[in-house]
């Protein structure tokens, strides 16, 4: 049990170290990529379990790094609130390898480039130290614009540059309130940090406040809230449909989980409820953002930004949670943050598998997908449905809570903008929902199909008088005919095999749909995993 | 004790509905003795039941309940309900009624106990929806003709029980609990007058009478005797426990006016059983009007007169059944001189005219002169109540007149042209067992008095103006008063009788059903259409922003353009008619413009 702090080093050092073993035996080998990825994150994956186990029966694991004093030295940390983020990241680090053996990107460089991703969004949950978390932050950045960066075309070299450019003036931002509140304070350790600012504040409260405004303007951009995120909807976009989950899911969620560390942790609620204009401020960047973010995404044709907009959104509501300072909205953003990484893998990978197989990319290519493609379509139908936020599902748990915090909070304009939120949230989810499931599928794809069929030899009844023409002129050489034939088979059996789903992208967006859903049912575990112990340390 | 106590756990709907079950299973003799053997052991448990409140218990977790309640009141109730009910299965055997009419019949006595019995509103709401819905099949069992009266009967009673249950609701609202209140009855305002409304229905208030001779003359007689004493006493009894404290005025005079209205389109009737029909909204009008007195002669004026009335009333129908069950004719006028024909139907018939017109000697005469000592001034009477009095005394003309109407062209009027047996031994039988019932109460008074409620038992005395008063039924004035009665009607039959025959009369209560349908069919035309209205309006609104959604750039077009003074260029469409979007997208300069404003906005509040 001693020896258990022993692994929070490893899950950081493991999937950072193990990112060259892709490279190295690259050398030798051509696919090797995947294996070491899904090994590591499956081995991350029991790690993350273990230790969140731990977390929860026995209460808060730290290790200081070779043994320096927090003080000084950089100090790891996995309690109530960053077990869920850190086991989040490793299963969906595990869950979307799934996808990408098939769906791709392939080669043994993208694997290291999501290995070191990994190794980063793990020491983003883990790491105790405020400037430490700036080097895993950028580390992140540098693994996602490597990843947008490997997508086909000129789009995603620019997406990944505009990202790589503006998050790094984000986390710059970061940085710099990080240097003010240590010439504040002196220290960069959370725990200390927290124990000493309520003095550094009375002493000198600008050099704290302007700190915490840099902090919050880079993270806002970071975690892309209207109007700095810009980068968001370009990388999303653009990025190869296998990498989307991944950021989608795990790096801004990982974002809004050290903002919120940062506000909880480090500022504490004191701070925040006392400092004029603070809470207000925050509430309504994460407010504007729901409403722009929504009215956004109606309006897009494609699907993925369509979705990179519904993040905006959504992470708007979780802003908006964290500038509540109740408990029930704490709980609210915990849960949104799950469910909406949940959620958003799933659509993300349900969007990619429809774009990689059946070549549907915008809203109107997705006209009667639900006849051809039920099970894809159902998935889809319930992780946007989850989204919404209609009960049993994850989204309304969450949302459920904030509002209930909002209320608290006496908020009464913020409970509207949830509600209404829940509302533009179904008015881009119908939108998709109604051309899968009611617009019948356009003629266009019809030649394509027949075209295939008719290399066939005449299968299909219209062609059967053609072919009976055509034996009676072929009479004589049936065996060269027959020999085409099979030929023209082999064929379209492989083009099939190239366009059949995989298993696992099907699996993994099932798993997905029914994760979400079972959250909604185990919403009331979720917040009981962090409601007496983390809460009522961070709120007493 | 351990006997008593049994018999608390006996609960009478319950015996009555395991018998209506018995009925349909079992061979006909054999069902239909269990079920007047089961209305035997109601009449014997509420003889001898202890009072109290048994059964109770909590419905969905904490409303209490209590469906089996016992005291003076409902004991007296349960003694004419189960004594009837023998009879009455007796009257349908030997009358031919089939097994699941009886079943059908029992379910409903069954319900109707249950209402009596009921010892707080929701059990009575639970029985008085049942008791709506199994007369309702009651009276369509017959078909033909009955159905559509019986479909007119189920909306009003429907509606009624709806607003009974309102006023329970409201009651609830009021005062927390389910429980009768035996003093104060339903809460003041809102729930007295739904209820009021609601019970008013079934009791036949003016207006709200009109199903009454509509639905009862309809089915065959049986049904008829069945129906006759269940529904409008029940629901009597009930509005007592809605209104137990004295002084509503509204309620005594609306018994008054139902008297004199009830007794006067009876005397216009040629259908034997609408004259007997309008005679049950007659005589609950002397019920209420004792109710609505209130004082303790009045209320057990009221409960002896509604006692005596399930019997005389049930007697009527049943020797009018007879009638028709002979003969086949419905129409008084076409009858004759059937006393010759069948004199045993003529004496029982007698003995519920005698009763019901309030001859000395019968029940009627000792409730009846109970209320109408209740309402003179000059006996316990407020001075408020002269006019009651003597509109219950028109009243009584009214009804002495119908029935010498009724006596006459049936049974006397010249020599019957037809020739027809008798009743039945079974019908014979309970004709005159409730005809004795109505002798024996009105000769043997005092044992009346014993059963009945708020008159002390064996002292016969009563609390009335802050003194105690005794029971004087046949004192002289009493006996004058029916003799004058009676001699003005005999003499007013002699000059009436001629016009009489011919005038023909429609209730003007008639008008509510053609009302009922016209307002519901335009409610139904107007609910529809808003409806259709609201539809139209929110697709229409849903696709305009849909639209709006998938093209903005065309949205913001069209906006701009239905602006004063600007000029907008018509479009060009080149992209083969794609949905039209907005390319908003801001560069990376742009952005960072923008960080640097939101820094600037945010320090500047902050700090």
């Amino acid at each position: 049990m001693s020896s258990v702090d022993l692994l929070l080093p490893l899950l950081v050092a493991v999937p950072m170290l193990l990112s060259t073993v892709p490279i190295a035996l690259g050398l030798r080998f051509d696919r090797t990529g995947w294996s070491v990825a899904a090994l590591t994150t499956t081995a991350l994956v029991a790690a993350t379990t273990t230790l969140a186990n731990v977390v929860y029966t026995d209460g808060v694991v730290t290790h200081k790094l070779g043994g320096w004093s927090p003080a000084y030295g950089i100090e790891l940390v996995l309690d109530e609130f960053s077990a869920l983020i850190a086991v989040l990241v490793a299963v969906t680090a595990a869950g979307v390898l799934a996808y990408t053996r098939v769906g791709g990107p392939r080669g043994n460089t993208f694997y290291s480039g999501y290995l070191l991703l990994t190794g980063g969004l793990l020491g983003i949950s883990v790491t105790g130290d405020v400037f430490n978390l700036f080097v895993f932050l950028e580390i992140v950045g540098l693994a996602t614009y490597a990843m947008i960066a490997s997508g086909d075309g000129p789009e995603s070299a620019v997406a990944a540059l505009k990202y790589l450019i503006l998050g790094t003036v984000g986390a710059s931002m970061y940085l710099i309130g990080v240097g003010l509140i240590f010439m504040a304070t002196g220290t960069l350790n959370m725990g200390v940090l927290a124990e000493v600012l309520p003095a550094a504040v009375e002493r000198d409260p600008t050099l704290v406040r302007a700190g915490f405004a840099f902090v919050f303007v880079g993270f806002s951009m970071k975690v892309a809230q209207w109007p700095l995120h810009t980068w968001q909807p370009d990388a999303y976009q653009h990025a190869p449909d296998g990498v989307t989950p991944v950021i989608a899911a795990l790096v801004s969620t990982a974002y809004a989980y050290a903002f919120g560390r940062l506000l909880y942790s480090v500022f504490g609620p004191e701070f925040l409820t006392s400092t004029p204009y603070l809470t207000e401020l925050v509430v309504t960047v994460g407010c504007v953002s729901v409403v722009a973010g929504s009215a956004l995404a109606v309006i897009q044709t494609d699907v993925k930004r369509m979705f990179a907009f519904s993040s905006v959104s959504q992470f708007g509501l979780i802003v908006a949670a964290y500038g509540l300072v109740t408990e029930s909205a704490f709980i609210g953003a915990t849960i949104h943050l799950v469910g909406h990484a949940v959620i958003k893998a799933g659509l993300f990978a349900a969007a990619g598998l429809i774009a990689i197989n059946y070549d549907a990319r915008t809203v109107d290519e997705y006209a009667g997908l639900a006849d051809e493609h039920p099970i894809v379509a159902g998935t889809m139908a319930l992780l946007l449905v989850s989204l919404i936020g209609i009960p049993p599902s994850a989204g309304f748990v969450g949302k459920w809570y904030i509002a209930l915090g909002a209320v608290e909070a006496q908020l009464w304009p913020v409970a509207v903008v949830i509600l209404f939120s829940t509302l533009l949230t179904l008015a881009y989810s119908a939108r998709l929902l109604e051309k899968m499931y009611f617009t019948p599928a356009t003629p266009l794809e019809a030649p394509h199909v027949s075209e295939s069929v008719a290399t066939d030899g005449g299968e299909n009844e219209d062609d059967a008088e053609t072919a009976a023409g055509a034996d009676a002129a072929n009479d004589g050489d049936a065996g060269a005919r027959g020999g085409t034939d099979t030929a023209a088979l082999e064929a379209i059996t492989a083009n099939r095999d190239r366009n059949t789903v995989s298993y696992g992208m099907l699996a993994l967006v099932v798993a997905t749909a029914l994760l979400a859903i079972s959250l909604g049912f185990a919403g009331g575990f979720l917040a009981d995993l962090l409601d007496p112990s983390f809460i009522t340390e961070v709120f007493n | 004790m351990i006997e008593s106590e049994l018999l608390t756990m006996a609960y009478p709907p319950l015996l009555v509905f395991a018998a209506a079950i018995l009925v349909l299973l079992l061979p006909r003799a054999v069902g239909f003795t269990f079920g007047a053997l089961s209305l035997a052991a109601v009449l014997a448990i509420s003889l001898v039941v202890p009072e109290g409140s048994y059964l109770t218990g909590t419905f969905l977790g904490h409303f209490q309940v209590v469906p089996f309640f016992v005291d003076p009141f409902s004991r007296f109730v349960g003694i004419a309900l189960g004594l009837l009910g023998v009879c009455t299965v007796i009257y349908a055997y030997s009358s031919g009624a089939s097994r699941t009419f009886t079943a059908i019949a029992l379910s409903y006595v069954a319900s109707s106990i249950g209402a009596a019995f009921a010892g707080d509103w929701l059990v009575l709401v639970f029985m008085w929806e049942l008791m709506a819905i199994t007369s309702t099949v009651v009276v369509w069992y017959y078909g033909g003709d009955a159905v559509r009266a019986g479909y007119r009967y189920a909306l009003l009673h429907g509606t009624g029980g709806v607003l009974v249950m309102f006023a329970v609701a409201a009651h609830y609202v009021a005062t927390g609990t389910f429980v009768y209140d035996l003093s104060a009855g339903l809460a003041d305002g809102l729930p007295q007058l739904l209820a009021m409304l609601g019970m008013g229905v079934n009791v036949a208030f003016i207006g709200l009478h009109y199903w009454l001779p509509d639905t009862y003359p309809r089915p065959s007689f049986v049904a008829s005797a069945f129906l006759a004493a269940y529904t409008t006493k029940t629901s009597a009894f009930i509005l007592y426990r809605a209104f137990p404290d004295d002084g509503h005025l509204f309620l005594a005079y609306m018994g008054g006016l139902m008297s004199i209205y009830g007794a006067t389109f009876a005397l216009l009737q040629h259908d034997m059983r609408a004259l007997l029909s309008y005679h049950i909204q007659a005589q609950l009008g002397y019920i209420v009007a004792g109710i609505g007195i209130g004082t303790s002669i009045a209320t057990a004026g009221a409960i002896g007169h509604l006692f005596n009335n399930i019997l005389f009333k049930s007697l009527l129908f049943m020797a009018v059944g007879v009638v028709i069950y002979r003969t086949g004719e419905n129409d008084l006028y076409e009858l004759g001189g059937l006393w010759r024909e069948m004199p045993l139907t003529a004496i029982a018939f007698g003995l519920g005219a005698f009763s019901i017109t309030a001859i000395p000697g019968f029940n009627g005469y000792v409730s009846k002169g109970m209320l109408f000592d209740a309402a003179d001034p000059h006996y316990f009477g407020a001075p408020e109540y002269e006019a009651l009095y003597w509109l219950l005394y028109i009243g009584a003309i009214g009804t002495l007149l119908s029935f010498i109407k009724l006596g006459y062209y049936v049974f006397f009027h010249g020599e019957s042209d037809i020739e027809v047996p008798d009743a039945k031994p079974g019908q014979v039988i309970a004709m005159f067992g409730l005809g004795g019932a109505c002798l024996l109460f009105g000769v043997w008074w005092q044992g009346f008095a014993d059963l009945m409620p708020v008159i002390e038992e064996s002292t016969h005395t009563f609390m009335a103006n802050g003194a105690e008063k005794h029971l004087h039924p046949y004192s002289p004035s009493h006996r004058r008063t029916a003799a004058t009665l009676t001699a003005i009607s005999l003499v007013a039959f002699v000059i009436v009788r001629k016009p009489l025959s011919k005038l023909e009369f429609t209730d003007p209560g008639s008008v509510i059903y053609p009302v009922g349908y016209y307002l519901g069919r335009w409610s139904m035309l107007a609910t529809t259409n808003l409806y259709a209205a609201v539809d139209r309006f929110a697709v229409a609104f849903v696709k305009r922003w849909y639209w709006v959604g998938n093209n903005p750039v065309l949205a913001v077009d069209a906006a701009v353009r239905r602006l004063p003074m600007v000029d907008v260029a018509e479009r060009q469409p080149a992209d083969g008619g794609r949905p039209s979007t907005i390319h908003l997208r801001a560069g990376i300069g742009t952005t960072v413009l923008l960080l640097t404003v939101a820094l600037t906005i945010v320090i500047w509040l902050l700090v």
